[in-house]
């Protein structure tokens, strides 16, 4: 009685909380994505915020840790993903996601349930890299409430950035294709930060930096810290999420079928 | 051919496709990632930023390169590799040898391809032959002495759990990144807060960069050339003695 009761309870829902559960755990035992989920983007914060506050408040009369908490937040998210996507390589190579793969569950939770798990990790870096920044002078000008989406960009981000990297992750065979994604994203954040002020590079340089994704959202980032306009880059970061998320969606759904369903 | 030169031919071929193409690409990347972000935001005074930032660029890519030594070097000693070659008659330090000869290579290719760059970006050996040599061995001393260090850590401690999933060299990326951003190989001293200033002027990262830019630009202080190679020859020695000792280690 009690097995049918938990079969017919047993729902996407349910079954990817308790795949999402498995990386949490996995990950909540692994020194390597503790480094490089919470510790790194904070120390790298710090270490930023140390290096180039003094010059930046020079040059531009503002506080550079408005640019360097959201560049940093969704760095973290980044390197968390960049990390969980090497595992599945590992993974795949054990057989374990094959494994996975016959349970009578819903084939959908395996992937559904690795997003929900990317987006609680993402979370808690996010809120400890925000409350370091606070720490380091960061103030939400508009209100505190703009905290909530602030602290829920980066998980978003972290979404998004690991559908595409499982879409690459389940079809390439070395991790050097991650590898060159994570590290152009992760420049394509920095380069958002404020640091460079986008008005001191040549005008290539402002294009180039101006018409990436990861630029609008720290735009947005900063708009909800500083309590100014955040309608325009909010759109334009999710006309990017919608359509890498368009594109990389059923390449990750294929692919993961293909590669663990062998 | 001698068990050392075979050996290091393995670790040419292990790494062909992914550590020594990345060693370049790295190089390049990071300095014209740091170069692009602070060029416009740090003050050097008269010196082109690509020269001041230059040194500091290698020895951050030294410690990349030595974090990987680190996972190297535990696979090599608790595979099965590492066994076998336990039971042949070759000496014991061979492929600790091999190992640092391939680290060596790595250090001379990310050397040239930060030169290479560094040259399009108004980077200038401005000092001479004997500069430029001084500076190809201070850099490779430094190298050399990590990657022992490096070696002696992955060795050491294979079979911990710290490093069989590589959470050591993950661990160490946080020192040395505070090392060498906090360092005046990345800014003049006055750019840091002022309870921080006299750290960044003292600690090892900032007074081996200094030597190095003044290798660059013809003329180093004497007692900023002391304490670097102080450092470099200090570590060699200590990590040599230990790494030599590791190899010893018989399970």
């Amino acid at each position: 009685m009690t097995t049918d009761a938990a079969l017919r309870k047993s729902s996407l829902a349910v079954e990817s909380f308790l795949f999402a559960g498995r990386l949490l755990t996995h990950w909540r035992r692994e020194p390597v994505m503790t480094v490089q989920a919470l510790l790194y983007p904070t120390f790298l914060l710090i270490a930023y915020d140390l290096l180039v506050g003094k010059s930046i408040l020079k040059i531009t009369g503002r506080d550079s840790i408005y640019g360097l908490v959201p560049t940093c937040a969704i760095a973290g998210a980044m390197f968390g993903a960049l990390t969980a996507s090497l595992a599945i390589r590992v993974e795949l190579d054990w057989g374990l996601l094959p494994r996975l793969w016959v349970l009578p569950v819903k084939r959908a939770s395996a992937l559904t349930g690795r997003l929900v798990a990317e987006a609680v990790r993402t979370l808690a870096g996010s809120i400890i890299v925000t409350l370091v920044g606070v720490l380091l002078g960061l103030r939400f000008e508009g209100g505190w409430l703009a905290v909530i989406p602030f602290i829920l960009v980066p998980v978003a981000v972290a979404v998004v950035f690991s559908t595409v990297l499982i879409a690459i992750a389940v079809r390439s065979k070395s991790s050097m294709a991650l590898i060159l994604v994570g590290v152009f994203s992760v420049s394509a954040v920095f380069a958002s930060s404020g640091a460079p002020p986008v008005e001191t590079l040549p005008s290539w340089a402002r294009l180039l930096v101006q018409f990436q994704p990861m630029y609008p959202t720290v735009q947005y980032m900063r708009a909800l810290a500083e309590g100014g306009p955040g309608l325009q880059p909010l759109l334009v970061s999710l006309i990017w999420a919608l359509a890498l998320t368009a594109v990389f969606g059923p390449l990750a759904i294929r692919g993961y079928r293909a590669a663990a369903g062998r | 051919m001698t068990a050392v030169a075979a050996l290091t031919e393995r670790m040419i071929r292990i790494t062909a496709r992914d550590d020594l193409p990345f060693a370049i690409l790295a190089t390049a990347g990071i300095f014209g990632f740091f170069n692009f972000a602070l060029r416009n935001v740090i003050d050097t005074g008269q010196t082109n930023y690509a020269q001041y930032i230059l040194p500091v660029i290698i020895i951050q890519v030294t410690f990349l390169g030595a974090l990987s030594t680190v996972d190297r070097a535990a696979h090599d000693q608790r595979s099965g590799f590492g066994i076998g070659i336990r039971t042949l008659p070759v000496p014991v330090v061979a492929p600790l040898i091999a190992r640092m000869l391939y680290c060596l290579l790595r250090g001379v290719l990310a050397l040239l391809a930060a030169l290479a760059v560094g040259y399009l970006f108004g980077f200038r050996m401005g000092g001479g032959f004997l500069y430029t040599a001084a500076f190809v061995i201070l850099v490779l001393l430094f190298t050399l002495a990590l990657s022992l260090g490096a070696d002696a850590t992955g060795t050491g401690a294979a079979r911990s759990a710290i490093v069989r999933t590589g959470a050591s060299s993950q661990l160490l990326l946080i020192p040395q990144m505070l090392l060498v951003m906090l360092s005046t190989g990345m800014a003049p001293a006055d750019s840091f807060p002022d309870w921080l200033q006299s750290f960044v002027r003292y600690q090892p990262v900032s007074q081996v960069t200094q030597t190095l830019q003044g290798f660059a630009a013809g003329g180093v202080s004497v007692s900023n050339l002391a304490t670097s190679l102080a450092w470099c020859l200090g570590l060699l020695v200590v990590f040599g003695a230990l790494a030599v000792r590791m190899q010893r280690r018989t399970e």
